[in-house]
Parts: structure tokens; sequence; C-alpha cells
């Protein structure tokens, strides 16, 4: 497949189909996972969604204004430390405390990031790194009461559950076994999505684009009258205020902070999840986190039968896994995982844009194969070995290997691709056939892939649907 | 408060020796910033797995002490070289965040695979200078010397002489032989250098096996302080080493040995001579780290390029 | 081939093209210094000059062919390049601030194997006895006249056969300048060193230079013996403030 299966419009029908098939799919994801899940892989899922918060906090400074944060653990215990001192000692609500430990991870910032940032962004690579190497210790202090407040070593415990209010029970999950975790798994994603959305708002507006044009080029930036060190600062504020919220929703989730949670570990884990779900991307954030605790359970599960040394439970096996797919991903796939899945898209589906008049920049139809096509046959082959790959997947799920088990995700996985893609090629070469620019020889194979595909993608949608509902009560 | 002078000359006196250990690791890192404007996370566990080796070599191989120290310098002098050559290289040398991407994960490879190997209890490894060796006259034996009513121990004496020996080699190199002139010279302007036919890429090789070297040394003469070795042990010295090149400005080498004395000085007699002075009782981890972190602020407040470091105009 | 015929070659660039990213910045030059002549290239701001001296040494993104003496050096790396016999004096001096003058000097031979390289240093300071007094100063704190000669010393310590001169007027004091291209005149015309001069201040170049190009918007517009350039309306008006 040399170009693409489907070329479209950006913005046009075909595109916005594509479109609404993703989003189809995200909302899917969000709906089933409090429903499908056990309550502790909800809250495995829970902390995978603290992380991306934290790690979209770090990728304001790394990714969108180029310069090395290594100690956004420090924001999250200051956070996760303020919360448990609120809602335990003064007997505030979670909710009430947000603003709050949003503004003091702020002015934290600023007073951290001035001085560091008023010469080079290296200063502040190496503030970090102190930063979040003296926060352990820092909260284990005895003087101004700080011991006590934090409870110490031992960490301090909130009482306060948080408990689905009764007008709230009908979101999903949040009956029966699951409920605690499934509401707090509400929670967080209602956060983390305000915290997408005032983000993505927040890159699009006339701050956000200085903030992206210091990274492209810091002199250029100046000389166009772009303020530098209010800029730099007062993004690395307002993503230390970031890291302090997903220190909140860690305390919620967890309902127990210590100092040895947030160490310069877990912020080089922050920095990993960044890096290899995608610097600079808002999806990769996401992604990152999920990885970072994806990979971690994955190895302890290894390293047990392995018979590998494990501290507190965290294996050193874990760190050389991240250690190494580190240094792959920055050779092989700088741009993270979101760079790998763009590239995939692209074989399978071109966007071109649109010129300022509308018009797309490139003619979508002399990308056309021409009245050969090949195509729908493509589109073809791929919606039939959609169902062929799901079903060796579910045959393999009975092989009780770990390995294994992944290939059978993965094949099982494959059909949520091909099946939608098939079917849009599908349409899209019978259209081509109406307009008369193909010969009628594809009209069995287009048609057949649209069927398929569209047999595949209603199976999927089912199945989904057939989860949440028999789940759900 | 008790004014408790008595005791100052022994803090000041293990401040100074921890300070030239930080110093050695600060060396470390600046040789290699200077060359490269990168910061080398690895460092720490380079160091920390030379100092593995010297304790596999003399402890379980029977070596003499400092024929191990030597072939673990080496050792870690190629690591250091093939590190560089084959996963620094590769890479643009103005983009900053592959390598130290890189860097990153290889101290998290490193720390991992040393904690796999040799768990994370603390193994004792000798002390190069644990007790003055029989010709010193009347002290032949002894672990330490009274100097000014405190106690001066061999293993500072040790530590200072064999940083002073290490700096004088480092010196010699890097002024009078070829190498350490092209050295100096891509440190520079690299692109000067390329052009009077330097190979950049050789001459960072070798710095960077000499800043591996360096580190290989600092980890041995800390070890006997932290009751031996351990996978974690280079972290807080790193962290202290980074202060101490960043007091001392980080392009420059004799910056970044004064830096690391000085917070060494600094821990010693700013919190735990103060803290007894004060408290009663001499405080260890917990404020050094916090006051170095402070320290490292205020002074990048008032003098952003260090105490010695040039002032190259890099604002806009 | 004896040694004479191959020098007789000189440098000859064919179809040099270079880029910056995107940016094609030279489209397909052609041009020659014959041996033991000098010759300069012309050109405003962002013409490609710069470019074109860091293409021949392979320092940026570039094509083409690139003959010196009768050999292939397009493919060479800079370092290699500049064992064959070239070399750069790059646009603002490129004098190492943290060495001191001697050092300068002294890596200057860096490709060097003979032991003259001590004589060569004493000559220098003969030659340019502000430099002498500045002997075991760092480079970094001399005087923009100053740092120019101790570029052009440091170029000549690798007794190169091509020497490349980048905008040596840039930023100096006209005293200097003048001075500067006298010593450019003299050193050809004693040693017979083959130069390539990039310059805009082109009065003074055409003075010095036997043959001339000019460069516009990556390629080249006019050529010819300096004197013709000089007496060109179409140069005068440009470049002459006629």
């Amino acid at each position: 497949m040399s170009s693409p299966l489907v070329v479209v419009a950006k913005g046009g029908a075909e595109h916005k189909r594509w479109q609404y098939v993703q989003y189809l799919y995200l909302a899917a994801f969000v709906l089933l996972v409090p429903v499908v899940l056990q309550p502790f892989e909800i809250g495995k899922m829970n902390r995978a969604l603290v992380l991306s918060v934290a790690i979209l906090a770090v990728n304001l400074v790394v990714g969108f204004n180029g310069m090395l944060a290594l100690g956004h653990s420090a924001f999250m215990g200051v956070g996760a430390f303020v919360t448990a001192s609120l809602v335990q000692d003064e007997n505030w609500d979670f909710w009430m405390a947000l603003p709050v430990v949003v503004l003091v991870g702020f002015v934290l910032g600023i007073l951290v990031g001035l001085p560091a940032l008023r010469v080079k962004g290296l200063y502040l690579a190496l503030i970090t790194i102190a930063q979040a190497t003296v926060f352990p210790t820092l909260v284990n202090i005895d003087e101004l009461g700080i011991a006590k407040r934090t409870g110490g070593p031992n960490g301090k415990g909130v009482s306060e559950e948080v408990i689905a209010p009764s007008y709230l029970e009908w979101l999903p999950g949040v009956d029966g076994a699951r409920g605690g975790s499934a509401y707090r798994y509400w929670c967080i994603v209602l956060i983390l999505g305000i915290t997408l959305l005032l983000v993505t708002n927040y890159i699009r507006s006339r701050p956000g684009r200085a903030v992206l044009a210091i990274r492209d080029n810091e002199a250029g930036a100046a000389v166009y009258g772009v303020n530098l060190p209010i800029v730099k600062t007062v993004n690395f504020a307002i993503s230390a205020g970031l890291g302090s919220l997903a220190g909140l929703m860690w305390c919620l989730d967890k309902g127990f902070v210590a100092g040895q949670d947030f160490t310069f570990l877990l912020a080089v884990d922050l920095i990993i999840g960044l890096v290899i779900g995608g610097v600079g991307t808002l999806q990769g954030s996401l992604l990152g986190g999920l990885f970072v605790v994806w990979v971690n359970d994955l190895t302890k599960r290894i390293s047990i039968p392995l018979g590998l040394y494990t501290l507190n439970g965290d294996g050193p096996l874990a760190k050389a896994i991240f250690g190494l797919i580190l240094i792959l991903f920055t050779f092989f796939a700088p741009g993270g995982i979101v760079s790998l899945a763009r590239q995939v898209q692209n074989r399978l589906i071109k966007v071109v844009p649109l010129r300022p008049d509308g018009t797309p920049a490139e003619d979508v139809d002399s990308l056309d194969p021409g009245m050969e096509s090949d195509r729908a046959q493509s589109a073809m082959k791929l919606a039939i070995v959609g169902p062929v790959l799901l079903i060796i997947g579910w045959l393999l799920m009975n092989v009780n290997n770990l390995i294994v088990g992944c290939l059978a995700f993965g094949l099982r996985f494959s059909i949520l691709i091909t099946a939608p893609v098939a079917m849009l090629v599908g349409s899209n070469e019978l259209k081509a056939l109406a307009a008369g620019k193909r010969p009628e020889s594809i009209k069995g194979q287009a048609g057949m892939a649209r069927l398929i595909g569209g047999l595949g993608f209603l199976f999927v949608l089912l199945y989904g649907l057939w989860l949440f509902i028999t789940q759900y009560s | 408060m008790t004014w408790n002078f008595d005791i100052l000359p022994d803090f000041v006196f293990n401040g100074l020796s921890l300070g030239a250990i930080y110093g050695t690791v600060a060396l470390s890192l600046v040789l290699i910033f200077k060359a490269t404007t990168l910061i080398n996370f690895a460092t720490g566990e380079l160091a920390m797995i030379g100092a593995f080796m010297v304790y596999v070599l003399h402890m379980e191989q029977g070596l003499w002490l400092w024929l191990s120290i030597l072939i673990a310098m080496i050792i870690s002098a190629g690591l250091g070289a093939l590190i560089e050559r084959t996963l620094t290289r590769p890479f643009d040398p103005a983009d900053h965040l592959p390598v130290v991407l890189i860097t990153l994960g290889l101290f998290l490879i490193f720390n991992a695979l040393a904690g796999d190997i040799w768990n994370y209890q603390v193994r004792i490894l000798s002390n190069p200078f644990g007790k003055f060796p029989s010709w010193v006259p009347g002290l032949g034996g002894d672990r330490f010397v009274m100097v000014l009513g405190s106690r001066l121990k061999y293993q500072s004496i040790g530590i200072w002489l064999t940083l002073a020996l290490a700096l004088f080699l480092l010196g010699l190199i890097l002024n009078r032989t070829k190498m350490g002139l092209a050295f100096r010279a891509v440190s520079s302007n690299v692109e000067s250098a390329r052009l009077v036919g330097v190979h950049t890429g050789r001459t960072l090789g070798f710095g960077w096996a000499i800043a591996s070297a360096f580190g290989t040394l600092g980890a041995v003469l800390v070890a006997p302080q932290l009751g031996g070795v351990n996978p974690n042990m280079m972290a807080t010295i790193l962290i202290y080493a980074l202060a101490g090149a960043a007091l001392g400005g980080l392009d420059s080498l004799g910056g970044a040995v004064m830096g690391g004395v000085l917070i060494g000085l600094i821990q010693a007699v700013l919190v735990m001579w103060l803290g007894v002075v004060v408290m009663g009782q001499a405080y260890m981890s917990i404020l050094q780290l916090a006051a170095a972190f402070v320290l490292i602020l205020i002074v990048l407040l008032f003098r952003p390029s260090g105490l010695f470091g040039s002032r190259r105009v890099e604002r806009v | 081939m004896s040694d004479d015929v191959i020098d007789e070659v000189g440098l000859i660039a064919k179809n040099l093209h270079a880029s910056y990213g995107a940016v094609e910045v030279l489209r397909g030059l052609d041009f020659e210094v014959a041996q033991g002549k000098v010759s300069v290239i012309l050109g405003a701001n962002g013409a490609g000059k710069t470019t074109t001296l860091r293409a021949i040494c392979n320092m940026c993104n570039s094509s083409g062919d690139v003959t010196l003496g009768g050999q292939d050096i397009s493919r060479l790396g800079t370092a290699e390049i500049v064992r064959k016999g070239v070399a750069h004096v790059p646009q603002g001096r490129g004098t190492f601030p943290e060495l001191s003058v001697n050092d300068n000097l002294l890596v200057g031979a860096y490709v060097r194997k003979d032991k003259e390289i001590n004589d060569d240093i004493d000559r220098w300071f003969e030659i340019f006895p502000r430099l002498a007094e500045r002997r075991e100063q760092l480079a970094g704190s001399l005087s923009g006249g100053e740092q120019q000669m101790l570029a052009v010393a440091r170029a000549l310590m690798s007794r190169p056969k091509l020497l490349l001169l980048d905008e040596p007027s840039l930023g100096l004091a006209p005293l200097i300048i003048e001075d500067l291209f006298t010593r450019f005149t003299n050193l050809n015309k004693e040693t017979g060193l083959t130069m390539l001069v990039v310059e805009q201040n082109a009065n003074l170049a055409l003075d010095m230079a036997d043959f001339g190009y000019v460069i516009e918007s990556g390629e080249i517009t006019l050529s010819g013996p300096a004197d013709q350039l000089k007496s060109d309306p179409a140069v005068q008006e440009a470049y002459l403030g006629a």
C-alpha cells in the first residue's frame, strides 16, 4: 500500500465519518472501563489517568515550551498533601480544595521558575531535579509542625470516602461492587476532561502560541515582542498548578499520601510517559499515563515467576525496561506512540488540508488511482482479514501465556481498525463508481468491502453495547 | 545556643573531604557539559557501576585495592567512550532532548541492573585510606591525627591527596597533550575545531572517558563514608555535585571543583555545625538537601552563570 | 601526473547545491579559483556567500562536485577536507575564546606532524607583534582586529593550499580593514597561496582579487576578471555605491 487507502478533504463528509468513528471509540472506551473492569483494575486505570494529568502538566513545559522539567513529582506531592491536610484536618470537601490546590501549585511554580527561567532552560532542569529529590525529605521535617501535618514517614490517610451522591448513582459502574473506584473514576475523568479542554484552549490562545514560539525559536520570539521571562514563568506556573491538581486526584483516588510516593523516580516516570506517548501532543499525554502503569504492571507479573528482585513491589526490572524503551524510542520513534500511530493512519487515510478559500490544497480526485482501482481490492481483503484476526484472537485467549495473551488482545483489537476503514473505503469507491471514475468491475469488490466492513463495525458496536448492558446492572 | 568552636574543625575537615568528592563528581559533569552543553544524568550511575567493579575485583576476586581501582577506572573510561560513540554521536548536538533522554534511560538501566545483580543491600568496600601506612613516623597504623584539637582522619587526607593528584594529571593532559588541546578546542568552539581538522567525535569520546573515570574515582572515595557500595549510593551525591557545578559555573572546570568543595563546607558548617550549636544535635540529610536546593536558587538569582563561570551573553 | 600539474588546478566547484532544512540556499553554483590566484565572491546579505564556503567544507547539507588540485573532496568530512589543505576563516573570526593566543595558533597546526610548528608560531608573532604582546591572553579578550589577525594566522598555521575567507572586513574599523587587505595581497603575492574571499565590501575585495563572481539568491549572476567587474555598471550600482 504505497498510496493511502482513502483520500479525504479535511472537513469533508468522509473525513467527518472517520472522526465520528474515532469519537465513538473514545466514548465507548470511557463508558466501558468502569463497567467491565474489576475494581482493582479500575484503580489502576485511575492511577493511569492521574498520571496523564501530571504528564500533561509536564508536557506544557517540555513539549510546548521546549525545556526540561524533571521535578513535577514534587508539585504532585504538594497537591496531594495540601489536599490531604485540608480534607482530613480542616474537613473541607475535595471539590472545595481543588481551586486552592491549583493556586498553591501555581504560586510554587512561580517561586521555583522565576530564578531558574531568567537564564538558560538548563538551570530549570537542575532546579527541578533538586526539588524532586528534596521533596520526600522535606515532608518529614519536624519543624513548623510539618511532620505532624503530613503524617511524617508513615504518611497520611484520608478517611473521607469519596462516595457517589444519590443523584449520581446512574453513572455506569457506580452500583454494586465497583461503586467506590468507579465513582472515583468518573470524578477523575471529569477533571481530566475539563483539563484537556482548558489546555487545548490555552495552546490555541495568544499566550499559548507565545509559548510555542519560544520553543521553536527563542531569539526570534523575543524579537517579536514576546516577553520571555514572563511567558516562560507563567507557563511553568500553570504547569505546576496542573501538577498539584494531579496530586489532588492522587489523594482522591488512593485515600493515602506518603512522602516516598513522590520521589525523583516518579518524575522520571512522568518524563518517560511523556516521551513514549509523544512529546508535544495532547493524546500522547493520555497514552503516556496508560503506558507507565501498564508496563509497571506487566513487569511485575513477569518478575515474580522469573524470581527477580522486587523492591517495594516495584521491580528494578520495570526500571530497566523503561530505560531501554526510552532509548529505543529516542532512536527510532522520537515522536512517541502518537507519531507511530499517525504514520499508520497516513497509510490508511490521507487528509488533505484546505486552502483559506475552502478548496482542497491538492486535488482529491487527482490522488485517485484512476479507473483501475486496487483500493477496492485492498479494502475487501482488509474487511475479510478483520474478522479472521478476531476469531484467531479469541481462540488464543485460552492459552495461558502472557505473551500469547497480549498477542490475542492485539488481534482482537485489530478489528476495531480494519472494519471501519474497509467500510469507508468501500463507500468511497462506490461513490467514485457512481461518479463514473471507476470501471463496473470494482462494484463487486467495493460492495463486499463496504458490506463486510460494515458488518464488522456493527459487530464491534453491538458487542460493546452488549458488554455495557450486561455489566451495567 | 552553645557556641561550640572546639568541634568546628571536626566538621570543617569532614566538609572539606566530602566537598572534595562532590568536586570530583562535579568535574565529571562539567567535563561533559563544557564539551557538549549536555547534562549527563547517567554520571552517578556510571560511577556507581565503577565502584561495584572495584567491589567485585577487590572484595570478591582478591586483587589489590588500588589495582582494582585503576582497572575499574579504565573500564569505566572505556564504557564512557562507548556510550558516546554509540548513543550520543548519532544525534544533532544542538538538539538537547534526545541525548538527555538517553542519559536518563541509561540512568534507569544501570540502576536497575545493579539492583538486580547485587540487590539493594549495602556491601562493604575496603577503605583505601583506612589507616596511616606503617612507614609514616609516629602515626603508622592510626586512623587519624589530632589537629587543632580535632580528629583529622587519614581518610580525609587521602581523599584530598588523591583528588589533587588526579586534578594535576588532568591539568597535564588537558594542557600538554594534543588530545587535551583538541578537547579544549572543542569545548570552546566546536565548529572552529572541525575547521582545524579535529575529529570532534573522537575528542568527545575522550572527554566522556575521562569524565567516567573521574566519576568512578569519586564513588570509590565516598564509599567508606556511606558504609559501602549500594545501587542508590550516588543519587544524593549527584545532586550535591550538580549543585556544586551550578554554584561554580557550569563551564568552568576549576569552578566545578571549588563549587563542590564549597557545598561540602556549607553542608558541614552551616547545616551540621550550626545544627549542633542551635539545636544540640547534628542534622543529617534532611536539611542538607534543602539547603543545597535553596543555595542554588539564591546563587542563580544573583549570579546566573555561577561563581566562576564566564558570563556568556545568553539572555535575549 | 607530477605535483606541479595537479597544483595548477586549484579549486573547482560544479553544480553546488546547499540547503538548510527545507530551504534551498545554493542553486547549482559553478565557479573556480585558479591555483595561486585570488577569487572573490560578492553578494548582499542572505545571498549565499557564507553558505558557499561552508558547502565547500561540507559543513552544511550540500551536494555537487568540488575538487581541489584535481582531487574530489565532495564526499569528505570537514576534518578530512581540512587535512587535504583547506583552511577556512569563518564569519565572525571563529577563534577559540577560552584558549590563549598561543594555543589558538598551536591548535591551528593540529593536522601537522612536522617539527617546525613552534618556529611557525614564532614567525607569526614576528609578523603580528600585537599578538605577541598578548601571547598568553585568552583570545576572547582581544579586539576585533586582533582576533582577525589571530584567525588568519591560525588558518595559515596549517600551511594550507587553499585559504577561504568569510567576510574578513565585517565589524572592523576602516584603517584595520585596509591594513588587513594589504596583508592578504602580500600573502598571495609572496607565497602564491590560492585564496577565495567572500565579501560585502566590494571595493577592497575587487582590488585584491584576480577574478570575481557575483551571487544573488543562491545563483551566480555575473563573473569575470576583477577589474572588468569593477567597471561593470551593474556591479557599480549595486555594490560599489556609485
